[in-house]
């Protein structure tokens, strides 16, 4: 019983997605906000509060799922995520200004 | 209708529109019709600052080194923050609130201006830091060409919506001849189409104008100089983020039409009007860009730069409230403005490092006497 658990939680632990930006690609984990993991990967990304109050870090999502741990101050306008607190959940496309 | 500051009907208060419902009654926030306005006062609580915290000090000494041209540039852009804060620290107050129907909202709008008073105090606290005779900089914003061609922009939509309001409030509807001003015609749509209006111009102040304010403070900062009065610039900017959300909110919700369909119908109707006024601001404000470098241009910030950064904020903000992006320039010229405005580096006491929104008083009040069985005296 003990060990069906175990890879279970390693399993959701490594989850990782791909993050599309135009021609280039990185992975992500479920860890951690996008935006730092953009910044991480040496993508320059707006930002403001880093909180999500401020709505500078608002990118498009043109397909794929992202979640909020806690539900941001800022509008997030459908068909955009707000880096600084977006959960990727599955395989994303993003992009900047079209 | 007149207003009246307490409304005598029995009326439920989740089924009012934001605007030009009925008039508050209860200031309950037991409930909310739309809880964001909640959230907002209680993150604008957290903020709460006051300007003589920040040590000016080396200010003084940073400012009387500054070169002719780097005193012009640094001292009408704080006239032009003062020129911004004294429209924002009333103006929501005296045009919103006689026509706010939700008690969260009522008490946002009051708590977002009470906020940009302090901005206010913290332009004179500023001021008598650096100059012997404040009198002198104060007088310039009333008089000062350049500062007055902004005053009438920022305050126009104000004053037409307060105007209609007023009556409205005093006659209802009706055609009214206004001497000096002609035939005035006040119908519940128009008086719609003057707030939407004036929400829109009042997001590209605090969107656009107060950020392009930010970037010359910062400016200063980046070259070490002045540094105290970019940390206030730091605690002001935290706000203004917090009020530009409030504004976007309050026109996604007019949009929308969940909030009152009537309203949804104007702001369709309205796009083109909201598009130009952010254009106007953005031409206005890289006017204003070219007279304040008139006579020099200091390091990391000229007027083209500055220029460019408005149009790309421009740009990030239309895209906020749903318009199509209307400049060419699409990356920040000045990314080293981020590492200013962010919010959680704003200095704070040593106990709060972690947050900058610390709630003071977050006491557990569930302690209970069993809790204290494994403690021996």
């Amino acid at each position: 019983m003990t060990s069906t658990s175990k890879p279970e939680s390693l399993e959701k632990k490594e989850q990782v997605h791909r993050v599309l930006i135009g021609k280039k690609q990185i992975l992500v984990t479920e860890e951690e906000p996008l935006l730092v993991q953009l910044e991480r990967a040496g993508i320059h990304v707006e930002y403001q509060c880093r909180e999500g109050y401020c709505s500078s870090c608002s990118i498009k999502l043109l397909w794929g799922n992202v979640c909020y741990p806690f539900e941001p101050l800022a509008w997030v306008q459908s068909g955009y995520l707000l880096a600084c607190c977006a959960i990727v959940k599955s395989d994303i496309e993003i992009a900047f200004f079209d | 209708m007149s207003y009246s500051t307490f409304n005598r009907k029995k009326f439920d208060s989740m089924k009012e529109p934001m605007f030009f419902g009925e008039n508050v009654n209860v200031a309950r926030y037991d409930q909310q019709k739309h809880p964001i306005f909640e959230k907002l006062i209680e993150k604008q609580l957290s903020f709460f600052w006051r300007p003589e915290e920040v040590d000016l000090s080396n200010d003084r000494k940073d400012f009387q080194k500054l070169e002719e041209h780097e005193k012009h540039i640094f001292l009408s852009n704080l006239k032009y923050q003062t020129l911004l804060d004294s429209v924002q620290g009333r103006s929501p107050n005296v045009a919103l609130l006689p026509i706010v129907s939700l008690p969260e909202l009522e008490t946002w709008i009051e708590t977002w201006s009470f906020s940009e008073t302090i901005h206010s105090r913290s332009y004179t606290h500023i001021i008598r830091n650096i100059v012997n005779d404040p009198t002198l900089i104060f007088d310039d914003i009333v008089t000062n060409e350049e500062i007055t061609k902004r005053a009438d922009s920022v305050s126009k939509y104000y004053d037409n919506l307060i105007e209609m309001v007023n009556l409205y409030n005093t006659m209802g509807f009706g055609t009214f001849n206004i001497p000096g001003k002609g035939d005035i015609e006040i119908t519940m749509p128009k008086l719609k189409k003057a707030l939407y209006l004036t929400v829109a111009s009042v997001n590209v102040l605090e969107a656009v104008r107060f950020y392009v304010s930010f970037a010359c403070s910062f400016g200063f900062a980046e070259r070490t100089l002045m540094e105290g009065n970019a940390k206030i610039i730091k605690l002001i900017a935290r706000d203004e983020a917090l009020h530009l959300t409030g504004t976007q909110h309050m026109m996604n919700l007019m949009a929308s039409g969940k909030d009152d369909p009537e309203m949804a119908i104007i702001a369709e109707e309205c796009k083109d009007d909201v598009r130009d006024i952010f254009i106007e601001a953005a031409e206005q404000e890289k006017e204003w860009a070219t007279y304040l470098f008139k006579d020099g241009s200091m390091i990391g910030l000229n007027a083209q730069i500055l220029g460019q950064y408005v149009e790309y904020i421009t740009n990030v903000r239309m895209q906020a409230v749903g318009l199509d992006t209307y400049f060419e320039t699409k990356h920040n010229p000045i990314p080293w403005i981020n590492a200013w405005l962010v919010s959680d580096n704003v200095q704070v006491a040593p106990q709060e490092a972690e947050i900058s929104s610390y709630l003071v008083g977050q006491t557990d009040n569930s302690l209970d006497d069993s809790d204290f069985d494994d403690f021996d005296l």
